[in-house]
């Protein structure tokens, strides 16, 4: 049968503590799609951080209806609770942190006990068990043919100010349970995944007198300088392959925007303007860009075919649109929306398309900042300050399923995932 | 020369893929569905804090209210909110900028810098325009061009970080010194 909901959601926060909703969000979703699940908790000592884990994980997967109780059971047993007998699956669990990570699940139809899938993942290191979590609930999804949710497998990497005029690099899981400072001390921003296996970044060093693009592999050390620029130095997007990325470089003094071939070393300037041109991403299967421009006074989105001159206003609202990420054609944006010049100002994150054919809010309150499409464009991640609380936050675009996770860090310079 | 610590504590082959043997499950036995996955890969982790931004470490000397980040001798310019453009306040440092650049015996180091309300790349590239708008000044009064440096520092470098508006005040400003 059929259930349409409409729901709207005029709550602030979900209670459980771990995460909330953004509020105020029309969600309109047929819940025929999504699949009704518990998780019953057999470790021996029940894990509430583990099972805040897995409900975070399906509910942004918005394939999900998830039971929020924190039930516990036999994990080998395949006895499943008459009050869980409603559900459509029932996905017993235990982790085991005695030495290092292990989790083991078995994912059970709940009307008749048979067992769907059954799986056991182990890590040497206990502090990454949230990578378990996120890969045991991928390959749920998967297993019961959804869409890819491979997304929440990624790390995430940001860069913090620690202290004046110094700054540090993470690595997080995307709830941020997981966190590691993969470089430490100097000032080392902007950094950019360089490759789709999240294997190696791009960053900008102040190491030498003039900022200096790196690539650094994370798992062996090696650096690799890319170029440098006098003024100010950028990777802000990475093609596809990984054979071109967009530099906001400043070499006579002004920004505009540059594509590098990384096998021959080649730049080519995409814009040529005396103001402000930074924040290049790839749209349109990376035959333009979308960009910040201050060519009109204020900053505003625009896009701009990489080999023609030819440059088009993306956005037409808001007169301070300073940040922008793209996938494909879609493209979201930051939008000021408050004019204080100290203090509290809202902004609000907008979906649009690369044709401006539509746009929409996609949050309404407090200040969000920071977009980043997921890999395959159906999440967006954004930080959202409220007072001097800061949160990552993520929406399924798909369906409206959004999430809040506490960033206890210090201030985030950039962040990519 | 690089100071760098790099711990590798493990590399293995595989970080989450399903390619690992087939091990016990937890409760003993063999799991007839899928395989247990080996992860793997430890990340590195360098130490750069042997490196940091000069200025940052000036937190800037204050001689009868008038704030100075700079060193070498010129003066720190101060910007307003948003803005770019040289105020005509800020004439008399800027000709002590130049006279003091004009004699200099080598490179001139323009460091841009602004509060905290901006965000991402597009502050940094506002830090850039005010340095910007301080290096064509001291040219127009007859310092090479080849002589000096600009760099953006954008919100990296506050030399103050009390939330007022005298701090903020502080924060937008463009800093010079010499190569070294």
């Amino acid at each position: 049968m059929k259930h349409l909901l409409i729901i709207i959601l005029s709550v602030q926060f979900f209670t459980l503590s771990l995460f909330g909703v953004d509020a105020t969000l029309k969600i309109e979703t047929d819940v025929e799609h999504r699949s009704r699940i518990a998780l019953v908790d057999g470790s021996s000592v029940p894990n509430p951080k583990v099972f805040n884990i897995l409900l975070s994980d399906l509910k942004i997967s918005g394939h999900f209806l998830a039971d929020t109780t924190h039930h516990q059971g036999d994990v080998s047993s395949n006895l499943i609770s008459p009050a869980l007998k409603g559900k459509e699956y029932v996905l017993k669990y235990s982790i085991d942190q005695q030495s290092g990570s292990k989790f083991f699940i078995r994912l059970l139809k709940a009307s008749d006990s048979t067992l769907v899938f059954k799986k056991s993942y182990a890590v040497p290191s206990k502090a990454k068990m949230p990578f378990l979590l996120h890969k045991a609930i991928s390959d749920v999804n998967n297993v019961l043919k959804y869409p890819d949710i491979s997304w929440i497998n990624r790390y995430v990497v940001y860069a913090v100010y620690t202290t004046s005029g110094r700054s540090e690099i993470r690595l997080a899981d995307y709830t941020l349970t997981y966190q590691k400072a993969i470089m430490k001390g100097g000032l080392n921003l902007f950094p950019k995944w360089a490759d789709a296996k999240q294997r190696a970044i791009y960053y900008t060093s102040y190491k030498e007198v003039i900022p200096t693009l790196y690539k650094l592999n994370i798992y062996n050390g090696s650096k690799q300088k890319i170029t440098s620029s006098q003024g100010m130095l950028v990777c802000s997007d990475v093609s596809k392959n990984g054979s071109k990325i967009l530099l906001t470089m400043a070499p006579e003094g002004q920004t505009d925007i540059f594509e590098m071939n990384l096998a021959t070393g080649s730049k080519t300037r995409v814009t040529h303007f005396k103001g402000i041109d930074v924040n290049g991403r790839y749209i349109d299967n990376e035959s333009r860009i979308a960009f910040v421009s201050n060519r009109l006074g204020y900053p505003n989105i625009f896009k701009k075919s990489i080999h023609s001159s030819a440059t088009s206003q993306v956005v037409h609202r808001g007169r301070n649109n300073n940040a922008c990420d793209a996938h494909g054609n879609k493209i979201v944006y930051t939008s000021r929306e408050s004019n204080n010049a100290f203090g509290k100002n809202t902004f609000n994150l907008y979906l649009t398309t690369s044709s401006s054919s539509t746009t929409r809010p996609i949050t309404t309150t407090g200040t969000n900042q920071f977009p980043h499409f997921s890999k395959d464009g159906s999440v967006v991640l954004y930080l959202k300050q409220n007072g001097r609380r800061t949160s990552i936050g993520y929406i399924n675009l798909t369906s409206s399923q959004s999430l809040l996770f506490p960033f206890n860090g210090k201030k985030v310079q950039s962040i990519d995932w | 020369m690089t100071h760098k610590l790099v711990t590798l504590t493990a590399i293995a082959a595989l970080f989450l893929s399903g390619c690992g043997q087939k091990t016990p499950d937890l409760d003993g036995s063999i799991s007839n569905i899928s395989d247990e996955n080996a992860i793997s890969g430890d990340t590195v982790t360098i130490d750069e804090s042997a490196y940091g931004n000069e200025g940052s470490q000036n937190e800037g000397s204050q001689v009868e209210g008038n704030y100075n980040s700079s060193t070498d001798g010129f003066a720190s310019i101060y910007f307003d909110f948003g803005d770019y453009s040289i105020s005509s306040s800020m004439d008399e440092k800027m000709n002590t900028n130049t006279r003091i650049a004009l004699s200099a015996s080598s490179k001139i180091k323009i460091e841009g810098n602004c509060d905290e309300f901006g965000t991402d790349e597009y502050n940094y590239a506002l830090g850039l325009k005010r340095a910007k708008a301080v290096k064509d000044s001291l040219i127009s009064q007859g310092v090479s061009s080849a002589n000096t440096v600009i760099i953006t520092l954008g919100e990296s470098s506050p030399v103050c970080t009390e939330p007022n508006d005298s701090c903020y005040d502080r924060n937008r400003r463009v800093d010079i010194r010499l190569l070294k």
